[in-house]
């Protein structure tokens, strides 16, 4: 069962975020709780990790802007 | 180190890592989950707090209620919430333990004893109180803890309650868990006290502070502390030293703190420590630990996993749990027609409305012990400002008429824990006015506990209040109807009567009910009519209207000192040949639209009267209803009077003319039925 991966929703105040930058490149095993890449918010900037372990699949480019809830990989 | 040394016994230090790591597990997988965005909720981290509740859990048990605040995941977790239906509210789903309608923020889980969970800072203190009342009156030997951050300390709630329940002797236990932060404000931003345990002793009661991050030391800390509150020596404020590694909302670390400061933290945070200490007590083995984690691990993923295959809680439950009955609430083309009162029983004595609401409490009161009534000055010998319970204490004792401190949230939320635990307390807050002080505790509170706990508890209270204007002589602040306020309030049921009859019958309806009820009692009635009252205990329901004096030409439809106004102007607009009907709304939630339909069907034409602000006022509600629902039956559109939109003034002669009186109401329905 593959996990996807969205802009998540980090604070109350928050609609969208940046995807700085891939920390791992697309089809590479990640181990659970690796940074797979770097969110910056408003407030700050955030190492996202890998909920499950698996083969990350990237979706969206980094460097964009998404709203909360935009598919941008999954873990498979 | 030998296990002599621990201070605690290694069983019990045990169970308290583990614990602690079921509170990681569950704070680990919900960061996870929000990153991923695997799921979307507001989540109020406590990471490093761990340690308070994992060891409250070794001391206390289910049948201990507690309250917390949004920020009390961990509390849940250590006071036994199921896991499952607590992921299940968080994600909004039927399975929740609320029904997915309170959400983390409002857990609501009896049979763990978690009993409220309030996302307004501070204002689980008051309720508390309650909580503790019941206990302290079953004579059980419950102990209430209520869970609240330091930045809670604060707001005035959690000052009235530490008040209360400092002169009641309450067995509850103030527990500030201090974090170093009120949301995103830091120690001393917020306040210059060295301290706040402290406060207690201000106030005359025991005052601890704690290492909150150190099992042994906190545990030994808080045997003592609940040791003494159970022992009926009365209530403890604790302030547990920690520091909250995480921000004030969302996931990941304090981005507010200071570096430094936060991996200074991190070195005295409890996990890493509690679980160094028992491989090296020789308690645990590295192995051991690892396998309890993972298994932890297992168990929160696992009831994840089934509360997302839970369904969304759906838009058909929207008015299920407003009121215990459904048919309460309000909603357009459903007008259920209530049975009356029918005959009242036939021995009657003359009283005044004062007399007929002290008789229904008296009555009440010697039918069920659970009755007790609260509120400033209602002691003997004068039994309320207004004379309400006179006697009444006299006769049933200083715990079940109790007279409080000036301290309206305490008041409120000291009713509303005890009937959440089951009693019919009667909170009497003088004049209406002084909702502005309680709001929270009402709306927030009282009304909301049923729907937020999808029906898990619900505060069958009533709340008294007496209501000026056009009267004179009070004020601007002493003088208000502010009966739009709670009519706006979902879950709140209002009544209003126009004589000592209704009163005592509506008085006897809301303090068996089992929703949250306020009576409003209009001041210029309460000595000014007497009526011959049925002296045996009588009901007359919520929900039902009464047609006062038949007619055909208009209905003129009140309630309350205006119901006198509308009657004497059908008296003088039947010296004109107009015949007005007027209906006393006497409930007005839930309110009688079956009978206000039925008449103006028959009339053609309405004028709702209140003396409350005409504007947004109930008049306008229910005038919009008669047109969309009588729309082409009608001979005019249906028309509201209310006070003219200023506060009510100390001149007479404004306030004479500021509230409609009977030439007003007159000259209105004149002009209604020549139109």
């Amino acid at each position: 069962m593959s996990t996807v991966l969205t802009i998540p929703k980090l604070e109350m105040s928050m609609s969208e975020g940046t995807l700085a930058e891939w920390m791992v490149e697309s089809g590479t095993a990640v181990q659970q709780g690796e940074v797979i890449y770097l969110l910056e918010t408003n407030k700050a900037a955030r190492e996202i990790e890998a909920p499950v372990a698996g083969t990350l699949i990237i979706k969206a480019a980094d460097g964009e802007t998404y709203p909360c809830g935009t598919e941008i990989g999954e873990i498979v | 180190m030998a296990n002599g040394n621990l201070g605690i016994e290694p069983e019990v230090l045990k169970a308290i890592y583990g614990q602690m790591t079921r509170i990681r597990a569950v704070d680990k997988a919900i960061q996870a989950g929000l990153s991923a965005g695997k799921f979307m909720f507001t989540y109020w981290p406590m990471t490093g707090q761990e340690c308070i509740p994992a060891t409250i859990s070794q001391l206390t048990s289910e049948r201990d209620y507690m309250v917390t605040t949004y920020r009390g995941i961990h509390d849940q977790v250590a006071k036994g919430v199921d896991l499952f239906g607590m992921f299940a509210e968080a994600l909004g789903r039927q399975d929740g333990v609320n029904k997915g309608k309170g959400g983390s923020p409002h857990i609501s889980d009896p049979s763990s004893g978690s009993m409220v969970t309030t996302a307004i800072v501070g204002a689980g203190a008051p309720i508390a109180n309650g909580l503790a009342i019941s206990a302290k009156e079953r004579g059980e030997d419950r102990v209430t803890i209520v869970n609240f951050g330091d930045g809670a300390t604060s707001i005035g709630a959690v000052h009235e309650a530490m008040n209360l329940a400092g002169a009641w002797k309450l067995p509850v236990i103030f527990m500030c868990q201090n974090n170093q932060w009120g949301e995103y404000t830091p120690i001393p931003d917020y306040t210059a006290s060295p301290n706040f345990y402290g406060r207690a002793e201000a106030l005359g009661f025991r005052g601890v502070q704690l290492d909150g991050n150190d099992p042994a030391a906190f545990y030994n800390g808080m045997k003592d502390v609940i040791d003494h509150v159970r022992a009926g020596k009365g209530p403890v404020f604790v302030e547990a030293m920690t520091y909250r590694m995480g921000p004030h909302a969302g996931v990941g670390d304090n981005y507010n703190a200071d570096k430094d400061v936060l991996a200074a933290a991190r070195e005295r945070a409890p996990i890493e420590k509690t679980r160094a200490l028992l491989i090296e007590a020789g308690i645990c083995s590295d192995d051991e630990l690892t396998a309890l984690e993972t298994a932890t691990a297992a168990e929160v993923e696992d009831a994840i996993t089934r509360a997302m295959a839970s369904p969304v809680t759906p838009a058909t439950e929207t008015v299920i749990d407003v009121f215990a009955d459904v048919t309460c609430v309000p909603q357009r083309g459903v007008y259920p027609e209530r049975a009356d009162e029918g005959a009242l029983p036939a021995d009657t004595k003359s009283m005044s409305m004062v007399e007929a609401i002290r008789d229904a409490q008296h009555i009440a009161m010697t039918k069920n012990p659970e009755v007790f009534i609260l509120g400033e000055d209602v002691g003997d010998p004068q039994g309320g400002v207004f004379g309400t319970n006179k006697g009444l204490q006299t006769e049933f004792g200083k715990n079940r008429v109790r007279p409080t401190p000036i301290a309206e949230q305490a008041i409120i939320g000291a009713a509303i824990g005890s009937s959440i635990a089951g009693m019919n307390p009667i909170a009497e807050i003088m004049f209406t006015d002084f909702f502005g002080v309680c709001m929270d505790q009402v709306y927030n509170h009282a009304a909301k506990q049923r729907y937020m706990s999808g029906s898990a508890t619900h505060a069958p209270m009533t709340i008294r209040v007496q209501a000026g204007g056009g009267m004179g002589g009070f004020g601007a602040q002493h003088s208000q109807s502010m009966e739009a306020w709670l009519l706006h309030s979902p879950g709140i049921k209002v009544v209003y009567p126009s004589n000592p009859i209704d009163a005592k019958g509506l008085l006897a309806s809301c303090i068996a009910d089992p929703d949250p009820c306020v009576m409003i009692e209009s001041m210029m009635l309460l000595f000014t009519q007497k009526a011959d009252v049925p002296t045996g205990d009588y009901r007359v329901p919520l929900g039902v209207a009464k047609v006062v004096r038949e007619g055909t030409d208009i209905t003129l439809i009140s309630y309350g000192w205006m119901l006198h106004q509308a009657l004497a102007a059908a008296e003088e607009l039947a010296k004109e040949g107009i015949s007005a009907e007027v209906i006393d709304l006497r409930s007005l939630m839930p309110i009688d639209y079956h009978r206000v339909l039925a008449s103006v069907k028959k009339t053609g034409r309405a004028l709702v009267v209140h003396a409350a602000v005409e504007f947004c006022g109930l008049g306008s509600e229910i005038c919009a209803t008669i047109n969309e629902e009588l729309w082409g039956q009608l001979k005019a559109p249906a028309s509201r009077l209310g006070a003219e939109y200023a506060p009510i003034a100390y001149s007479q002669a404004i306030e004479f003319s500021q509230v409609p009186g009977a030439a007003a109401i007159t000259a209105r329905a004149r002009a209604t039925v020549k139109s």
